[in-house]
């Protein structure tokens, strides 16, 4: 570029100079439009949302395949094992009844102590149910990509969650596909509580695809391996009861998760409307579409 | 060099330069964006930066694969198809085309070695610059999660500079 003199001629000399000027005006253009995106991240929805809408069909189309490869070796797995898996899964089967029923005994007594108090939540009904096509390779952050987007009724904000658990919640929409950010990056930060004594929690991710879990209050930490976490519906943001994930690991003022629906995993991923709509709008000032 | 090779060459009848060959290194590097719409849900994010890896591969092995500044536009596609924030690889890959510029100033020489290095010192200032951009959003996660990636990345461009090399005797009909 300007560096070297490419010889007498002043045309070849200003080309040189005017690719070099170009070079920089490209560094300062990138630097505002990073802090433009890093201050007021809805400037470029309607962009990414084209972007997303052009990927997002390629990784749909060839996401059957990969299905089933992984299905392949994983069913080959399953039968190596096959006859110890079956007394298992029997054991759990019947262990699953009896929880089941006593499930289904709390269930109508909570119904009937609810009418007693007149207590209701807003209906969620499901907006759109998609397949997690694909992800974010190779950033801190953890993205997933929804095969359902603005088409369907999909609003950034919006929680999703899968038959397992909780998922993320959308920060890009497009008209075809939506960018889910989930519950194992790190600015994801989820108020939860224990299901086992409803001990107030706080999940935040770990960009690796683990989860961080904080007791609310200081002191005895309060987890035991193999503990699920759920939401707690604070903030309004999730919905409440939704189970997050499963404790791993202890260290010394909290614990490691691991999400349940594992998003390599899931087959379909459910968006529902914000537990309480007022807390997507003032989460976003900057996009009126979402404001009640 | 580049443009002395894109005229036809009388050695060998019929086996020019192809008629895009000039555009060729862009596409592929629009390609390798173009791979993070792969179906593959990873949760550690362990994958490379393909588009910038293919990006320094091309820029280490000719000074003018592309005119330089299109290294914006590039790294807009790239900022696009991967959900990095808007203008982080704009920015990046226009300071690369300017900081390898300066550098050919010094070297005296080039071998596979230094490019290399030359490549590594590169990619760790790429994942140096996510971890910053994404602590500054909230995400701060721990610089050590980033060395894997990052080794991994460093490991991959041998191949990467190989298959960028046969993509240019290709194009360049040699």
């Amino acid at each position: 570029m300007a560096t070297a003199r490419p010889g007498w001629s002043r045309r070849a000399q200003y080309g040189l100079f005017f690719s070099f000027l170009a070079v920089i005006a490209g560094i300062i253009v990138g630097l505002v439009l990073l802090v433009l995106s890093l201050v007021a991240p809805a400037t470029f929805n309607g962009v990414r949302g084209a972007a997303l809408d052009v990927t997002a069909p390629v990784a749909s189309a060839l996401h059957e395949v990969t299905a089933t490869a992984t299905g392949l070796v994983s069913g080959a797995g399953d039968y190596w094992d096959a006859a110890s898996q079956n007394g298992e899964l029997k054991r759990e089967r019947r262990a699953m009844l009896r929880r089941m029923i006593e499930a289904k005994a709390i269930l109508q007594e909570n119904r009937q102590l609810k009418a007693t108090l007149q207590l209701r939540d807003q209906a969620h009904d499901a907006i759109a149910a998609g397949r997690i096509v694909g992800s974010s390779f190779n950033s801190p952050r953890r993205y997933a990509i929804l095969s359902v987007g603005s088409s369907d009724g999909v609003q950034v904000g919006m929680p999703v969650r899968s038959a397992d658990g909780l998922v993320g919640r959308i920060i890009d929409a497009g008209s075809v596909a939506s960018r889910v950010l989930l519950v194992s990056d790190r600015a994801n930060i989820v108020p939860a509580r224990l299901l086992r004594d409803g001990i107030p929690v706080i999940s935040q991710g770990r960009g690796d695809g683990t989860i961080d879990v904080r007791p609310l209050e200081v002191g005895r930490n309060p987890f035991k391996r193999g503990d699920i976490i759920i939401t707690s519906g604070t903030g309004g943001l999730y919905p409440p009861l939704v189970p997050i994930a499963r404790i791993v690991k202890l260290d010394d003022d909290g614990a490691v998760a691991v999400p349940l629906a594992d998003p390599a995993n899931i087959s379909f991923a459910i968006v529902e409307p914000p537990f309480q709509p007022s807390a997507v709008a003032a989460e976003q000032p900057s996009s009126p579409a979402d404001a009640p | 060099m580049v443009r002395a090779a894109l005229a036809p060459s009388r050695r060998r009848i019929g086996k020019g330069p192809l008629r895009v060959a000039a555009f060729v290194p862009a596409a592929t590097v629009v390609a390798a964006s173009f791979l993070s719409a792969l179906p593959i849900v990873s949760t550690s994010g362990w994958y490379p930066d393909f588009g910038f890896l293919v990006f320094t591969s091309w820029r280490l092995l000719r000074s003018d694969p592309w005119p330089a500044w299109w290294a914006a536009p590039l790294g807009l596609v790239n900022d696009l198809f991967t959900g990095y924030p808007i203008g982080f690889s704009i920015a990046l890959w226009s300071a690369t085309m300017l900081a390898l510029d300066l550098i050919d100033r010094r070297t005296m020489w080039r071998d596979y070695w230094i490019e290399w290095v030359l490549a590594a010192v590169l990619l760790a200032m790429d994942q140096w610059l996510q971890w910053r951009v994404a602590a500054i959003v909230g995400a701060r996660v721990a610089f050590a999660m980033m060395l894997p990636p990052l080794v991994i990345a460093i490991c991959i461009f041998p191949f990467s500079a190989w298959l960028v090399s046969r993509i240019d005797a290709w194009r360049l009909g040699r």
